[in-house]
């Protein structure tokens, strides 16, 4: 699904009188990018229901030099035998390699994300992908399939116990446990070896947690709907990057200065990660080595800012809010 | 009650409730805030006691006031000291009295407190060489002067000091701001100008001398439009909670 073409980040640049150079630039660098990539993966034999899905920072709109060409070759149905196109074909194009242990080294299938979610069979690998598709993805080929999935999901979540002007818990309980998770996978990686502490805990305090705001404040602003423009609602979000989708939530409560100052200081990251040497920098550091590193430094500050604006936007702005984050985000 | 009636009357019911209770204390609300330990004249020079007592004020976020210039090295002493402070925020408030210690030393003590501080304000109109501060980055707040002062207090002035130093945070003391203008237009101008940089709050009233004494209701509900602004950023306290 298109976005409907209105930016809330260039409303809340537009309110509060400053730009956002960085988060915009990437914007354009990642549609052009991104009609390239359509252009060259076309061409490939595709399965009737595959679909070439580009992730992390192609799906949040944020495509600095650093970013890899993260792709999920998504499959609708239960699997199957053939698959196309591979894995190896994709990344023959694309020159990036899924990591071998990671969630996309193979096809997913749809049928496993719709279906599993929650017990045994929702282990890290579906849950990643499941929400990582939801919150952090765009489609270069098969849109319709992309949406058929998307929708199906949806379908899962908002079901039969979804109730009026209320968040739906089922899907609030899922991105908030997928969050943990990457907080939670994270020390488990430290505890593995010091090796990219930096630029992990540096991702966790920014570009991880955008994503995650990106889909809590739309699950927890359903309570300002009844069921059917719940769902109208949550569909017009996810055809949103994350950015717009926190800009819009801080205009509606009436935060813009707040809401430039966070979405500010990502903006400012958004600039950082696309310098080698600060990347580079970043990916050097480790936890013994974090208090002398410049670059650490600027990430640790710009995610306390980031952090600060998005607490003052859930518990402060808007007292309707503040009482749906009280009765909704802990239990 | 019928259909359209039920609806219509939900529609009002969440107009209502989206709606900031403005009867609800602004300052009650906000989190986090922190005391300014230059407020402890009794308590001056031990720091302990200063922490302590900004301690029973909130546990998020303080204010170490080093007011004149020889509380810095004391200052430094104690925060180099094997302690753990549970402040997720803490500011230094640079010396603003007395000023004698050559510049370049002065910077050179700053300098040495920045690990130890989310932010060093100071006050510009005790600033001479404005570039000697540019190291502290954007440690380094500055902070609106009130009406007893010849500069520093508007936008136009301070955009002379923030010219020079680009990386500098805005320190916004709101009691200031309202000695300029009780209007609050200038607080507004200040917070449109600078919002960017926005890094904390000081608040506070102020006595007919201007000094700084406990916020009152009367104030706390003036200052609330620019406060408003401000809800991700700490409060600072420059006076005691009132008590009345």
């Amino acid at each position: 699904m298109e976005p409907s073409g209105v930016s809330p980040l260039k409303d809340l640049a537009e309110k509060a009188g400053r730009d956002f150079p960085h988060l915009f630039d990437a914007r354009e660098r990642t549609a052009t990018g991104l009609a390239k990539r359509r252009a060259s993966l076309q061409p490939l034999r595709h399965s009737l229901e595959a679909s070439i899905v580009l992730m992390g920072s192609w799906g949040r709109a944020e495509v600095t030099s650093g970013s890899d060409d993260d792709f999920m070759v998504l499959l609708h149905g239960a699997e199957g035998s053939e698959v196309l196109p591979t894995i190896d074909e994709v990344s023959g194009v694309l020159k990036h390699f899924p990591s071998e242990d990671g969630p996309f080294a193979s096809p997913v299938f749809s049928q496993k994300l719709v279906h599993q979610i929650g017990l045994d069979g929702d282990d890290n690998k579906n849950l990643t992908r499941r929400l990582l598709f939801l919150l952090e993805s765009i489609p270069v080929t098969g849109e319709k399939v992309f949406g058929t999935v998307r929708d199906e999901i949806l379908d899962r979540y908002l079901d039969e116990s979804v109730k009026p002007y209320r968040p739906p818990r089922f899907l609030l309980n899922d991105v908030v446990r997928y969050w943990r998770t990457i907080c939670v996978d994270f020390a488990a990686k430290e505890w593995k070896g010091p090796e990219k502490w930096g630029i992990r805990n540096a991702k966790l305090r920014t570009s991880r947690k955008i994503l995650f705001a990106g889909g809590l404040l739309p699950v927890l602003e359903c309570s300002r709907f009844d069921v059917v423009p719940m769902r109208a609602f949550l569909e017009e979000e996810r055809g949103r990057p994350p950015t717009d989708r926190i800009a819009r939530a801080f205009l509606e409560n009436d935060a813009s200065d707040e809401g430039a100052r966070t979405l500010g200081a990502y903006d400012e990251f958004v600039g950082w990660m696309h310098q080698s040497d600060f990347r580079e920098e970043l990916e050097s550091v480790t936890r013994d080595t974090a208090k002398t590193s410049p670059a650490f430094s600027e990430a640790e500050r710009i995610g306390k800012e980031l952090q600060a604006g998005l607490l003052a936007l859930l518990h402060e702005t808007s007292s309707q809010l503040a009482k749906v984050v009280r009765d909704y985000a802990i239990f | 009650m019928g259909k359209m009636s039920a609806a219509l009357a939900s529609f009002a019911l969440m107009g209502l409730a989206t709606k900031t209770d403005h009867a609800e204390s602004i300052v009650a609300r906000h989190h986090p805030v922190g005391a300014s330990t230059g407020y402890m004249r009794d308590l001056r020079g031990d720091w302990e006691a200063q922490v302590a007592a900004a301690w029973r004020v909130s546990s998020f976020a303080i204010e170490l006031s080093a007011l004149s210039e020889a509380e810095l090295p004391s200052l430094a002493e104690y925060l180099r000291g094997p302690r753990n402070l549970p402040f997720r925020y803490i500011s230094i408030h640079g010396p603003s009295k007395g000023r004698q210690m050559d510049e370049e030393k002065l910077v050179a003590s700053l300098a040495q407190l920045v690990p130890c501080a989310d932010g060093i304000v100071m006050h510009p109109d005790t600033m001479e060489d404005l570039r000697l501060y540019r190291p502290l980055g954007h440690k380094l707040l500055l902070e609106n002067m009130d009406a007893r002062k010849s500069e520093g207090r508007t936008p136009e002035e301070l955009e002379e000091s923030f010219s020079e130093l680009p990386d500098a945070g805005f320190c916004f003391d709101v009691p200031h701001a309202w000695s300029i203008d009780h209007g609050m237009s200038v607080a507004s101008n200040l917070l449109d100008k600078f919002r960017d940089r926005l890094r904390h709050v000081h608040l506070s009233s102020l006595s007919d001398d201007l000094h700084h004494v406990p916020l009152t209701e009367e104030d706390q509900r003036l200052f609330g439009p620019v406060l408003r602004r401000c809800l991700d950023v700490p409060w600072i306290f420059e006076a005691p909670l009132s008590t009345a």
